[in-house]
């Protein structure tokens, strides 16, 4: 018990959290102003996927990691845009769509890999690097502290950035007040005069670019080249992330930096003695707890209510 | 609503379709036109892993290529749920002789459609059908299915005897103080444990301890394709103190080679051999050496044997260092990283496995 205790306070574990945990704070931020916008975006892994595709691809060929990482992003906004078409101009229904974009993603990145590379499992060939990382003077000495921040990728700082960004964005600016008042109730918004689907538009545009900046950070930052479906079941995470946070900023920071923990756990816990299959099922398992309870909690405010109007 | 919902589904549905119909290819040869036997390669997932799957392409396209067969690939992708209509498809379509396959997921498949096609042929590599017939499947035998599983725990073998020596001789530039090892496997199932097994009992037998062996699945959704996380566990391996990590688990175990690089320590390639398959300089020079399962070098040779009429059908072949269908990579680059001494000995242990002196444990 005592080496699980010291696994846990180690430097090496904690800068491994806020790596583990970058790809789920920015897809869930992504997840998280969709819902606030009143479209599901179940399509997360496929914009995070073929961002990270186009990222490693462009970076590869153009030789800028700069315009790999802008072109990646540029495409996850524009399957977000393609998601918010399909369900505010022909009615589609979102959750389906976003598992179309899903597949589409799956196919068109493994297909656009092989046209390029004639490679089927990934740009593992083609020379392409990572983004910077970010050197901290002064910090990098201090002890655990230095080892933690120093040396973390720049979108992880993004990432971490983007909770405050994101919760400002909503509370605090015009498009933010209009985002949530078109996902409330897109009839009030309409008739004081708000433009909802551009609002819808942008926001799910913003909602592709963060994932987009997920995506880019695995094929760019993690590691330094793009397989297919690398994405594995991230985006899907991050989703659970959003309803787990309450639809919050900060709840949805929380939300998601839990999981990275919980699986940068997983990894650190997999060497010492304990069953594999055990160690794998933890971020699930929390999941799926922390799941159970927000559903738990939001049931008891839901009679709360009932119980409050009906008095 | 109800409309775009349709409508939506059917897009999903169309797009799933080209997914996975997208690799039949246009074939209307309802008998061999060229008279040659064709192999139809079916692929529980895709090429591009630069070991197992790859090398299976390859064995056959050289079948191809010398032996006069016709070769024809079905990748039926990643998902799961389109594996048995896969088969299906592919067993009832008369445009093959020989339906190839491998894995121990696809053995039910194989074992349902061999008695149904009786007079088609089937070579199942890495795992065995159920001969006996008492479970459900083979109920012919399977007497026109040939397998072969691979000794994948005698190269275990070897690269546990080979890092216990590369620590213990403190030949490993920059970890020369470290005596630890690890292992990455894909996900625990029989026949990657079976590498796991080997190794230890390697490194072992060259004078190591076992608990300086540090063993982590990958698992999760992609346990073989998910590099991001091959890298977080090497990573933290190295931090543990590992001289050198083994990945066992596809494209994930291209994360370790980049954590290799960054940690400045060491790994060895598995399958094929990955000081060829990398490219980036830095991470070649982590590869000590691979240690080999030759999947193409089998089925080249059962390609051999069957237009000899020698193929065993209705029976394993289990193949291993002796039939060097198992092995290390014994290259200019490996001698430069491994002293004479260390080489000589790995050699010999080589030796007595080959000879069966020495008896490596199984996890089958």
């Amino acid at each position: 018990m005592s080496s699980v205790l010291d696994v846990v306070l180690s430097s090496a574990f904690l800068a491994a959290v806020l790596r583990v945990a970058t790809p789920y704070l920015l897809a869930a931020f992504g997840g998280l102003v969709a819902e606030r916008a009143g479209i599901s975006n179940i399509g997360l892994e496929g914009q995070m996927l073929s961002a990270a595709c186009t990222g490693a691809l462009v970076a590869g060929y153009s030789g800028s990691v700069t315009a790999g990482a802008v072109c990646g992003i540029a495409v996850a906004a524009l399957l977000g845009l393609l998601l918010a078409a399909l369900r505010l101009e022909l009615g589609a229904d979102a959750i389906i769509a976003g598992i179309g974009l899903n597949l589409l993603a799956s196919g068109a990145t493994a297909y656009t890999v092989f046209t390029f590379l004639d490679d089927k499992g990934g740009t593992s060939g083609l020379k392409s690097g990572t983004l910077p990382t970010v050197a901290l003077p002064g910090i990098e000495s201090i002890p655990v502290l230095g080892d933690v921040l120093s040396g973390q990728n720049t979108v992880t700082w993004l990432a971490f950035l983007a909770a405050p960004a994101v919760a400002w964005l909503f509370y605090r600016t015009r498009f933010g007040f209009h985002l949530r008042a078109v996902g409330e109730m897109p009839e009030a918004a309409a008739s004081v005069g708000i433009a909802v689907r551009r609002v819808q538009y942008a926001g799910l545009a913003l909602s592709g670019a963060l994932a987009g900046l997920a995506g880019v950070f695995l094929s760019m930052g993690y590691v330094s080249f793009f397989v297919r479906d690398m994405t594995a079941g991230r985006g899907f995470i991050a989703l659970a992330a959003v309803f787990l946070g309450g639809l919050r900023p900060w709840g949805v920071f929380l939300a998601a930096l839990g999981f990275g923990a919980a699986e940068a756990l997983a990894v650190q816990l997999g060497t010492l003695d304990v069953p594999p299959q055990l160690v794998s099922t933890i971020p699930y398992a929390l999941t799926l707890v922390a799941l159970a309870v927000y559903a738990w909690r939001r049931k008891r405010r839901g009679a709360g209510e009932v119980t409050a109007a009906s008095m | 609503m109800r409309h775009g919902r349709s409508a939506a589904l059917a897009v999903a549905g169309a797009l799933a379709l080209t997914a996975c119909g997208g690799s039949g290819g246009d074939d209307n040869s309802g008998a061999a036109a060229s008279g040659k036997p064709r192999i139809k390669l079916v692929i529980n997932g895709g090429l591009g892993d630069k070991s197992f799957f790859d090398s299976a392409y390859e064995g056959l396209k050289k079948a191809e290529k010398d032996l006069g067969y016709e070769l024809k690939v079905v990748e039926l992708g990643s998902d799961r749920t389109k594996w048995e209509p896969g088969f299906e498809d592919a067993a009832a379509a008369d445009d093959y002789d020989i339906l190839a396959a491998g894995t121990f997921e696809v053995t039910d498949y194989i074992g349902e459609l061999a008695p149904q096609y009786p007079d088609k042929k089937f070579w199942l590599f890495d795992a065995p059908v159920d001969y006996t017939g008492k479970n459900g499947t083979c109920s012919n035998k399977c007497e026109n299915v040939y397998s072969v599983t691979f000794k994948q725990n005698e190269g275990g073998y070897l690269a546990g005897f080979l890092a216990e020596k590369l620590v213990a001789g403190k030949s490993l530039k920059g970890a020369e103080s470290l005596k630890k090892v690890g292992v990455m496997p894909g996900v625990k199932i029989p026949v990657i444990d079976d590498f796991v097994v080997g190794f230890k009992a390697g490194f072992k037998d060259a004078g190591g301890k076992n608990s300086d062996v540090l063993v982590q699945y990958v698992g999760g959704d992609k346990p073989f394709g998910d590099p991001a996380k091959g890298k977080e566990i090497s990573t933290a391996m190295y931090g543990q103190g590992a001289a050198l990590v083994w990945p066992v688990a596809g494209l994930s175990g291209l994360g370790t080679f980049e954590s290799a690089v960054s940690a400045g320590r060491y790994t060895f390639g598995v399958d094929s051999d990955q000081y060829q398959t990398l490219t980036d300089q830095a991470q070649k020079n982590t590869v000590v050496t691979s240690i080999l399962k030759n999947v193409g070098n089998a089925l080249y040779k059962a390609a051999q044997d069957d237009k000899k009429d020698s193929l065993k059908y209705g029976a394993v072949d289990t193949v291993g260092l002796a039939d060097d269908a198992v092995g290390y990579v014994n290259d200019d680059h490996f001698k430069e990283l491994v002293p004479q001494k260390t080489r000589t000995a790995l050699q010999q242990a080589a030796d007595k496995v080959k000879s069966g002196s020495v008896t490596v444990p199984s996890a089958l």
